[in-house]
């Protein structure tokens, strides 16, 4: 077998081969100006997607079903909460954090309470408990657009050599989820419930424990994003997390994550998320209207997915 | 028996004397029908509708005015919470739309029941509905107007659109495109949707940016101004003259730039109060005034004097706002 079949093999591949065509076309558009500041950008503001498709890349695996529909809820609440506690100040930028994830912890567990005890179907589940959670946002976010304390913001849109800080610590997060997806117990269970829960519960698996911290998991990644982008950005509002929906979904499915579980993928999340901000930016520069932008994303997704498909179970 | 029924009869009437002392209206209900609350305009505006309603009931002058916001953002929710009212019983339903023409029918059953329904900000185009319409179009005209009066020699403008597919977005940006047409010294030079959000808009400039000359100014939707001066720093490129949208972060960040080296600019939006205008047009029409169909909302420009003032009055998160009093909507009826 030859390096590039080996290569082909990998699912995650397609998303890079698809970012590497779209910031070509788009620098050879723009006559090569700006393609470094290009990608540059691609890298911040990937940043955050990847930091949700992590948690959601996990959720999704542990099958069918399965999916954290209160991401974008998840993120303005912890944003919020966390702009209000710190107030501006850097002496409570800890605290701050702590509220953050303490929010996403709060939420984790509601999400998985629903589902469990009162037997709701996950997409329904966290669906409406997104509702809750917005609505308390809502309630106690009057008074929004809270300066972040200044090392917040600095931390958040801090470069090295053009490479954004936050950019280089979330890829120290890939590479942590990684580890934990293939190299523990917890890691390797989430894929035997993606792919048999039956199977894995009669291998002694403690099915509802690991789907508990998976719920767990993905709402408190979500936080960290609401608390880092709500830094990023100046200030947390109401609507900031209303993209991630899609996205934080769009990216493991493209990045080579199977959405009948079992299969997962960590290194195409970071593909896959610098590959939507590129086609967007490419489609922009082309002057493309909006219906056509929409377009072209659904069509390319769909031929990503089409393309790197193939349902080869992870072991 | 026929002296309890008397006695009925001259109750009611002396009810019926007692009537005149307060307004005609006080026995209404009015209902405002909102599609949605999630960003920080349409707080304000629910706010502000509380504000001045909360005063008219207990002032008598409408029975009751409660305010009933849809979860979804949806057609078929709003129609089926229209169809509510209807059966509630409210003598006027003021709507803020979530389509121009899907509630049509919703709103034709109100009419045909005797209920007034007025329209505002996201107007209905059934007849039968009163419409308080923002001139969207203007508000896109008058932004390259102010331009042509700052740069003579023109220049380099970059567009952030609202939310695409939405007929204010569409309605603004015909206005921006007229504007540099009268003006063809402009140029447009990128175009990106910001959905009035500060950090879409940041994002969306952010990828755009290294593609483009440089830019001498944006024109804006509102919402979007903060994350675009945002967008301009981190890229390291000179800051362009940004049109605001009146919001409290892109006034503060407009104050600072001020008070730092002079910048200067202006900020045109629609003030959330404009719900209390539809308010009062609702009472009048109750009061048997004679109100026509299509009314147009004033604009709520700040200027390089009153940003101070206007900064001031706005709270943090919310939006430039001004609530709007039976005399102010009278005038704005007599078209003044």
């Amino acid at each position: 077998m030859g390096a590039i079949s080996k290569l082909a093999a990998r699912p995650w591949i397609w998303s890079y081969l698809g970012l590497l065509v779209v910031w070509l076309a788009t620098v050879t558009f723009t006559g090569g100006k700006g393609g470094a500041e290009i990608l540059s950008a691609a890298l911040s503001f990937g940043t955050f997607t990847v930091i949700v498709g992590l948690g959601q890349m996990f959720v999704i695996t542990t099958g069918p079903g399965n999916v954290d529909l209160s991401i974008p809820a998840t993120i303005a609440l912890s944003g919020s909460l966390a702009m209000k506690v710190m107030g501006g100040a850097d002496a409570m930028l800890l605290v701050g954090l702590v509220v953050s994830l303490l929010c996403g912890v709060a939420v984790g567990g509601f999400n998985y309470a629903l589902i469990r005890l009162l037997r709701i179907p996950p997409i329904i589940a966290t669906l409406s408990s997104s509702f809750l959670v917005l609505s308390t946002a809502i309630a106690y976010g009057r008074g929004l657009k809270i300066k972040p304390p200044p090392m917040l913001a600095d931390f958040t849109t801090a470069r090295v050599f053009d490479i954004p800080v936050l950019a280089l610590v979330v890829a120290g997060l890939a590479v942590a989820m990684s580890v934990l997806l293939n190299r523990t117990i917890y890691g390797r269970s989430v894929l035997a419930i993606g792919q048999n829960m039956r199977a894995a519960w009669l291998a002694g698996i403690p099915v509802e424990r690991i789907r508990f911290l998976t719920y767990l998991l993905s709402a408190v990644l979500a936080s960290l994003c609401g608390f880092v982008l709500a830094g990023f950005s100046g200030g947390a509002s109401l609507n900031m997390g209303e993209e991630y929906l899609l996205a934080s979904i769009a990216v493991v499915v493209i990045g080579g994550t199977s959405v009948a579980g079992g299969r997962a993928n960590v290194p195409g999340i970071w593909g896959a998320a610098l590959f939507m901000f590129l086609l967007v930016t490419m489609l922009n520069t082309f002057g493309a209207s909006a219906g056509v932008r929409l377009i072209m994303t659904g069509l390319i997704i769909v031929a990503v997915i089409t393309i790197a498909g193939g349902d080869k179970p992870q072991r | 028996m026929l002296k309890k029924s008397l006695m009925g009869a001259v109750a009611m009437t002396l009810a019926l004397a007692a009537a005149p002392a307060l307004a005609d209206t006080s026995g209404k209900r009015i209902a405002l029908s909102n599609n949605y609350a999630g960003n920080s305009w349409r707080q304000a505006m629910l706010k502000s509708w509380e504000k001045v309603t909360g005063q008219a009931v207990s002032e008598g002058v409408v029975a009751e005015a409660p305010a009933f916001t849809t979860a979804e953002n949806q057609v078929t929710e709003q129609a089926a919470q229209i169809q509510n009212l209807i059966l509630q019983g409210y003598d006027a339903i003021v709507i803020n739309a979530a389509s121009p023409d899907a509630l049509n029918g919703a709103v034709k059953q109100a009419c045909d029941a005797g209920i007034v329904v007025v329209s505002f900000d996201g107007i209905v185009t059934e007849p039968c509905a009163w419409r308080i319409a923002v001139d969207f179009k203007q508000m896109g005209a008058v932004q390259v107007d102010y331009l042509a009066g700052r740069m003579a020699e023109g220049g380099n403008l970059l567009e952030i659109r609202g939310l695409a597919g939405v007929f204010v977005d569409d309605e603004i940006s015909a206005g921006i495109h007229s504007g540099v047409e009268k003006h063809p010294q402009f140029k447009i030079v990128g175009s990106v949707h910001g959905d009035w959000a500060q950090d879409v808009a940041q994002k969306a400039v952010a990828g755009i940016l290294p593609s483009l000359p440089e830019v001498q100014a944006v024109v804006t939707q509102g919402g979007d101004g903060y994350g675009a001066a945002q967008a301009f720093k981190a890229a390291g490129r000179p800051t362009p003259l940004i049109i605001m949208g009146n919001r409290h972060d892109e006034l503060t960040w407009w104050k600072e730039q001020k008070d730092a080296n002079g910048y200067e600019t202006m900020s045109v939006s629609i003030a959330p109060g404009v719900s209390t205008l539809a308010f009062w047009v609702a009472q009048m029409i109750l009061d048997g005034k004679e109100v026509p169909k299509d009314l147009t909302v004033p604009f709520l420009q700040i200027n390089q004097d009153n940003l101070e003032e206007s900064l001031a009055n706005t709270e943090p998160g919310g939006v430039a706002n001004v609530e709007y009093s039976l005399a102010d909507a009278e005038a704005v009826v007599a078209g003044e």
